[in-house]
């Protein structure tokens, strides 16, 4: 053990001797491997992080939301299904809300405007999200200007601006009261942007979606959990969409990495034949290779992942906001819990550091296994 | 001590550029002594000196070390008799650029799992014997050509092999460092080494501590010594 111990002691000693000895070369190498290493982490980081919040978000959102379509687009929904829909077994309230968007051309930024009950906002006010404070410069008691629909404007005060806790999903989100709301656009009495269900059961929901629908052929029940998939598909396809636009960086790295399988430098050939032919087996150099991969690739790792986490979790992902956020012009502005596990460290870590190694393994056995007199010969 | 029956080495066999190195070699190598091959570029020599310190096999016929037959031990086993039994001096030293001179020194040992310490004291009082004990921290690169070959010595006896093996050890070295080079080829052979030197240097084969010149021409022996 003592003398298996001493061997790995030595030829760890003659890896390190070897990495100093190529400094440069390894330093940009290790550049490169930890900046992609960072990239494809904080793509990762960051999505499972906000699929995380959004989820969490999401679960107080209403179990069924009903829409009505009409010529397949989303149209109002009368009151009365409501009374209908809340007969079906299982339906605990059925409430209808009113909400629409709002384009507001001095930033142009697109609001959610929004009826809200609970909490009950006085005429002429409204809770604005943070997103919207920002982009209008406005504090709270701050009037903002709304144009109607017929052309007239309306000022309301600012009452309250959203807790910062709600900013993913609140950013763009304006809470009014119901006159003010029609005011600006026009609903007419007795219907509904859509219906809200809370049911009793959550095992039920499908069948009382199904039953919706026999009831009402023209409305379209949407669920909570089908909402968490689409936004599990949007950020996931955002997170890809982050990666292809990455992929020069990958690609460089690829190069790099090829460039190292295929060949090894004259000076390093030369070495390992001086080696094999002071003694060496072939599993001694391979082993000093093995750990050079693994000092270079792990070490880019670490330094790539943490780099991640930093920049992810507190600097607040500058680099990725817009893709990640949304397209909009109100980018949410919170810091993310951090949300990922084993799953995703391992991935990433298969994805960088095992082909490195593998790599760098390949074109140091075809040199290891070279006859040692090659030494006496060059 | 070593003997050869027969051996054959042919490269490129069975190919348009075949080139038969070494044809019916028989020869045997006494221990304790010195013994020279002589020839010139391209007669065998190297490619002698190759299978006599287990570097490479032969092609045919069968090569005894110590009484054992080593032809056929997979790479592993001739890895093992080699760096165990023979200390390699290089023509141009092949010394490892980059690290220092007591580094060098030391790595034909890192693989028999010596603990580090006393590896070091044994280099450096290798490095001290052959004069060269303050050069331990310096890099190769900064030696001059007799210190260079000192380094190369010292490197091929940190194992305490049995056998030293110096492939044309003179051929970048001036007549002064040449005949320093001698006196420590007589250092070894009274410490109880065998020495197995290819060279054409009449430095090296007149030498008189020479015990042996064997001549070699087209891959054959001509004459025995």
């Amino acid at each position: 053990m003592k003398h298996f111990l001493e061997r790995h002691r030595n030829i760890l000693d003659f890896t390190v001797s070897s990495l100093l000895r190529r400094k440069a070369k390894n330093l940009a190498l290790i550049v490169v491997y930890t900046f992609v290493v960072f990239l494809v982490a904080s793509v990762v980081f960051l999505v499972s992080a906000i699929r995380r919040e959004a989820a969490l978000v999401l679960a107080k959102a209403p179990e069924i939301v009903v829409q009505r379509l009409v010529a397949g687009r989303h149209d109002y929904i009368p009151l009365d299904y409501a009374d209908s829909i809340k007969e079906i077994k299982g339906v605990q309230n059925v409430k209808g809300r009113l909400w629409g968007y709002y384009f507001d051309p001095t930033t142009s930024a697109n609001y959610t405007l929004m009826v809200s009950e609970n909490p009950a906002i006085p005429s002429g006010s409204i809770i604005v999200g943070r997103g919207v404070a920002r982009g209008l410069l406005a504090k709270e008691n701050g009037a903002i200007p709304f144009k109607t629909y017929d052309g007239s404007y309306v000022f309301l005060k600012i009452k309250e601006i959203l807790d910062a806790d709600l900013e993913i999903v609140s950013s763009d989100l304006i809470l009014l009261c119901e006159g003010d709301f029609k005011r600006i656009f026009r609903t007419l009495d007795g219907l509904a942007t859509d219906l809200v269900l809370e049911v009793r059961n959550h095992r039920e929901l499908t069948t009382i979606a199904t039953k919706i629908t026999q009831l009402f052929p023209d409305t379209r029940p949407v669920l909570r959990d089908e909402i968490l998939r689409t936004y599990d598909a949007v950020f996931d396809w955002r997170g890809g969409l982050c990666i292809v636009v990455l992929s020069g960086a990958i690609l460089g790295f690829i190069i790099l990495v090829w460039d190292k399988a295929t060949g090894l430098s004259a000076e390093e050939k030369r070495e390992i034949g001086i080696l094999k032919g002071i003694g060496w087996e072939t599993s001694d150099i391979l082993l000093t290779k093995f750990w050079e991969g693994a000092v270079i690739s792990l070490s880019s790792f670490f330094l790539g992942v943490i780099l991640a986490y930093a920049h992810v979790f507190m600097s607040g992902f500058v680099l990725f906001e817009p893709a990640i956020k949304g397209w909009s012009v109100l980018y949410p502005r919170f810091s993310l819990t951090p949300a990922f596990g084993f799953y995703q460290v391992s991935t990433l870590f298969f994805l960088t550091v095992v082909p490195y190694t593998l790599t760098t393994i390949i074109p140091s056995w075809r040199a290891a296994t070279i006859d040692p007199d090659m030494v006496m010969r060059s | 001590m070593i003997e050869l029956h027969a051996v054959r080495k042919v490269f490129n066999a069975g190919r348009s550029n075949e080139f038969v190195a070494l044809d019916g070699i028989s020869v045997g190598i006494e221990s304790a002594r010195v013994t020279v091959l002589k020839g010139p570029s391209g007669s065998g020599k190297t490619t002698l000196l190759s299978l006599l310190g287990c570097m490479a096999r032969p092609t045919s016929g069968r090569i005894l070390f110590q009484g054992r037959e080593i032809t056929s031990l997979p790479e592993r086993f001739l890895t093992e008799i080699r760096r165990r039994s023979f200390g390699f001096i290089f023509q141009q030293f092949h010394l490892i650029k980059g690290v220092t001179v007591l580094e060098n020194v030391m790595f034909p040992a890192y693989p028999l799992g010596i603990a580090h310490r006393v590896l070091k004291q044994k280099a450096e009082g290798l490095l001290e014997m052959f004069g060269i004990g303050a050069k331990a921290q310096s890099r190769v690169e900064w030696l001059s050509g007799g210190e260079s070959q000192r380094v190369a010595i010292a490197r091929a006896l940190i194992n305490d092999p049995e056998v030293i093996i110096a492939d044309e050890p003179t051929a970048h070295l001036d007549s002064k460092l040449s005949k320093e080079l001698m006196e420590f080829v007589r250092q070894m052979r009274s410490d109880g080494k065998t020495i197995l030197v290819a060279s054409h240097d009449p430095i090296v084969f007149e030498a008189d501590v020479v015990d042996r010149v064997i001549e070699m021409r087209d891959g054959q022996i001509r004459d025995r010594g």
